[in-house]
């Protein structure tokens, strides 16, 4: 379906508004598909070219991802071509909702922002034409100029802009041919790299407004505790702290400096209910996850390949472990903030880092009692987001404080409140079985998962009890491998302690417990690990150019130094194959990745360099969960305060060569900011065991003693 | 109480908390956006700047400590710094966020050790978090910076 929008930004632009059919989603545990996404292309007079994003760019390029496809569709020079994440507004929906997740960026809008650009490409040309009195088959948009080469007359297109918006958009406009396509699959610089490495301000804690004062925010240590009072006093008695507000989860010292603030925070003396969660423990907590594991509890299924009974009771051998993950934070280098300001009619104005702009408005809105329509929600570029910026659990209290102070107020949490405010990567265990036959293959594998919903704590709706909470199972359900017989089932263990999704989601955790299990079994059965993959994958030609991808870059079954060992997993997620191969030894007891060889297959690439710097990324940020980190509850909270108590790797222990390997195997786009994670975790893993023969069934490593 | 310290070249006076730590003065008193608060106790770098020379953690550092000393920050790099453009060419930041404090780490590294040797790199750049994983590419962009600013003989 095609619309034209009045939407017209600035005299003379164009603006070009398209939506799309309705598109199924086919992901884990997603609701039904709601029909409408567009994207607004605008031309300005001077012929530069803006696109309005529904992307939230946090780093993962998302945006220069969409500047080569508009400039390469459109006809113009990269450098003409600049990026603004959108307000919240139809067009920029998928399934009813703005927001960036779940590596959707570039294959979600490769195509509908291809054809947009196409509109705006032929509506410019049709312009040019009809001034020139040429029929617009004759012509050419290039390099931001529409040419007649037989009268070699051309005209910019900022010129053709006013003309261009009065014309009908195209129902179906040819796209370019790939010969055509200048930028796409080539290396090209990141549109917003400049403005960082000149350290401008471009994150919602560099926004100022005038007359703004700056609020510190103290909010409850326990998870699900609400605020029972405060000693004013105890704060406004340090010098430029002006107010103490109530909010909710806890207080906002309100203060003239971000130090003031800070100070007064501290020295506010404030007091908690209590709660039923205030004994809470991790220990309590892994206790009731593993007796999720056994016959009494009651599984939810999620997959039922073949007839486990029937391999159980033909193994020659079953081979079966436990697995335990705990919780992770997402430690966005930039904790929580945001700007808020109402003007003169009563909008609210938020400047914010979030990754779910309707999400945000809406809890914006019901904080502020006004409607939707009323909040002009900024999206800044993001100092990190990984999943925690998915939330909208911080922007009701910075509402709530502007009100109040009737101010414009920059809201902040201290690192502290970023580690003590949850929604983490939830904990986990598994109990993985494996039957053989005489000759060592696997005849089946069944899996159970037990553990908190993520679903339950993180969807506005909740998770109705019986129902799987699909990334609980993720990855393993979907898995290639297919012996005989594949049971995938799952405990619910509910926990007070608030979860999102974290890089990758339910993939981290899954794929450490399959892989490093298929790593078991090879061992156990005397088999060589990247064999029994392939033998479990042997129906399966794109997943055998992966491992096979990996394997022959990575010089398996050839000699290594003395203490050196090599690990292999393989992980599929949002749409792309990922199979990694780590080499690692162990210097004072601490492990060393040498050398990572990673082969991705997400399908085909718009930016090579950009899939690169996700696949370096994903790795560090999988090897740092793997190696040390992990939250801790104790007393209903989290233990971990700071990155004194949960460290995030450093470079000092990143692997010393990554290698990338992309495999464009044609088929539907994948993502590319999550899948290169899961895999590291268990392949280091894997090289771990291999070097020390002792099996390694929690994490994170530094757990465990290694000489 | 008024402190006084030059920021990049010029000599600034503030009438503040002299225990305000000088990553607050930078941003919220003088506007220089560029250092970071990440965590306020030393431990992630975000903040970095160089205080005579040496790089230095500047939400643990009190401006009463920097009374009469030069300061310097990323704004002061003058934007086309050959670390700066390493980081461009290398395509360093994925955030960025942390990207001012690296930079800053590496121009006192590379200030102090023209020709740092891999394990220098990375002792040198150990102080400074990086979330998104960048760590691959900052230590080729520092070897790209050291080849610019430092060519070995022949080069």
């Amino acid at each position: 379906m095609l619309t034209r929008r009045d939407f017209v930004l600035g005299s003379g632009a164009l603006a070009v508004a398209v939506s799309l059919p309705l598109r199924t989603e086919a992901s884990v545990g997603q609701a039904a598909a709601q029909p409408s996404v567009t994207a607004y292309l605008e031309v300005a007079p001077d012929g530069r070219v803006t696109l309005h994003s529904p992307t939230t760019e946090m780093g993962q390029g998302t945006h220069t991802g969409h500047a080569v496809i508009i400039a390469d569709e459109l006809g113009v020079d990269l450098d003409r071509v600049s990026v603004v994440t959108a307000e919240p507004s139809d067009p920029f929906r998928r399934n009813g909702q703005m927001g960036s997740g779940g590596s959707w960026g570039v294959r979600y809008w490769y195509q509908p922002l291809r054809k947009a650009t196409a509109q705006a490409r032929e509506v410019l040309v049709a312009a040019a034409a009809a001034q020139w009195g040429v029929p617009a088959s004759e012509c050419v948009l290039e390099r931001g100029e529409v040419v007649h080469a037989a009268s070699r007359r051309s005209t910019g297109i900022g010129a053709l802009a006013a003309a261009a918006a009065a014309l009908p958009l195209p129902g179906d406009p040819p796209l370019r041919p790939k010969s055509q396509l200048r930028y796409t699959g080539r290396k090209v610089p990141r549109v917003d790299l400049p403005a960082k490495v000149r350290g401008e301000p471009v994150f919602a804690s560099d926004i100022e407004r005038p007359g703004m004062v700056y609020a510190c925010a103290r909010l409850a240590p326990v998870f699900g505790a609400d605020l029972e009072g405060f000693d004013r006093q105890s704060a406004t008695a340090v010098p430029g702290v002006l107010d103490v507000v109530a909010v909710p989860g806890g207080a906002a010292v309100v203060a003239t400096s971000s130090w003031a603030a800070l100070k007064g925070a501290e020295a506010l003396r404030i007091r908690f209910k209590p709660t039923p969660n205030d004994r809470l423990d991790s220990a309590t907590i892994s206790r009731q996850m593993r007796a999720g594991l056994e016959a009494t509890a009651q599984p939810i299924k999620a997959r039922e390949d073949g007839d486990w009974a029937a391999a159980s009771a033909g193994a020659k051998r079953v081979v079966e472990a436990d697995y335990e993950v705990p919780y992770l934070s997402h430690s966005p280098m930039e904790p929580w903030n945001c700007t808020v300001e109402f003007d003169a009619e009563g909008t609210v104005h938020i400047w914010a880092p979030v990754q779910t702009q309707d999400r945000n408005r809406n809890a914006a809105a019901a904080a502020a009692g006004v409607p939707p329509e009323k909040v002009r929600l900024h999206t800044t570029l993001l100092g990190g987001g990984f999943g925690r910026r998915l939330g909208s659990d911080g922007i009701a209290a910075a509402v709530v404080t502007a009100r109040t102070v009737k101010r414009p107020v920059k809201f902040f949490w201290t690192r502290e409140e970023e580690f003590t405010q949850g929604w983490y990567r939830p904990a986990q265990v598994a109990r993985l079985k494996a039957t053989l036959d005489a000759e060592g293959r696997v005849t089946g594998l069944h899996v159970r998962t037990a553990g908190p919903a993520l679903s339950a704590s993180f969807s506005p709706q909740g998770l109705p009890v019986g129902q799987l909470d699909g990334s609980s199972v993720q990855t393993i359900r979907e898995s290639r491998y297919r012996p005989a017989a594949f049971h995938v089932e799952w405990v619910r263990v509910d926990q007070p302690v608030t979860m999102a999704p974290w890089r990758s989601v339910g993939a981290t955790q899954n794929g450490y417990f399959l892989e490093c299990f298929i790593d078991e079994v090879a061992r156990a059965a005397g088999r060589d690990a990247c064999q029994l993959r392939r033998e479990l994958l042997a129906h399966d030609a794109r997943a055998l150019k992966v491992i096979d991808t990996v394997a022959k870059a990575a010089g398996w079954g050839e000699p290594l130094p003395k203490g050196h060992a090599r690990g292999m997993a393989f992980v599929e997620s949002y749409g792309s194959l990922c199979a990694e191969v780590a080499e690692v030894s162990l210097r004072e007891g601490r492990p060393v990745v040498h050398r990572v060889v990673c082969a991705l297959d997400c399908g085909s690439v718009v930016l090579p360099d950009g899939v690169r710097a996700q696949v370096e990324g994903g790795i560090v940020q999988g090897l740092s969960a793997a190696m040390g980190e992990a939250v801790t509850i104790v007393a209903g909270g989290a233990r971990e305060r700071n990155f004194d108590a949960y460290p995030l790797l450093r470079i000092t222990e990143s692997p010393e060569r990554i290698e990338t390997i992309i495999i464009e195997s044609g088929e539907v786009m994948g993502g590319v900011g999550e899948p290169p994670l899961p895999p590291i975790a268990p392949a280091v893993v894997n090289a771990l065991v291999a070097l020390t023969g002792r099996p390694i069934r929690e994490l994170p490593l530094s757990r465990h003693r290694f000489i | 109480m008024k402190i006084t310290f030059k920021v990049n070249g010029d000599t600034r006076s503030l009438e503040a908390d002299p225990e305000m730590p000088l990553l607050w003065a930078l941003r919220d008193v003088l506007g220089l956006k560029g250092a970071k608060y990440g965590c306020g106790i030393g431990a992630c770098g975000a903040c970095t700047v160089h205080v005579n020379g040496k790089a230095m953690r500047s939400c643990v550092v009190p401006i009463k400590a920097v009374a009469g000393d030069e300061v310097r920050t990323i704004e002061g790099l003058g934007g086309t710094h050959p670390v700066q453009q390493a980081w461009l060419e290398e395509q360093v930041p994925q955030c960025g966020y942390c990207q001012s404090g690296q930079i800053m780490q590496a121009v006192a590294l590379l200030e102090t050790t023209p020709r740092p040797t891999a394990g220098q790199i990375r002792e040198g750049m150990e102080g400074v978090l990086c979330r998104c994983g960048t760590y691959p590419r900052i230590e080729a962009a520092v070897r790209r910076a050291s080849d610019a600013l430092a060519p070995k003989a022949g080069d």
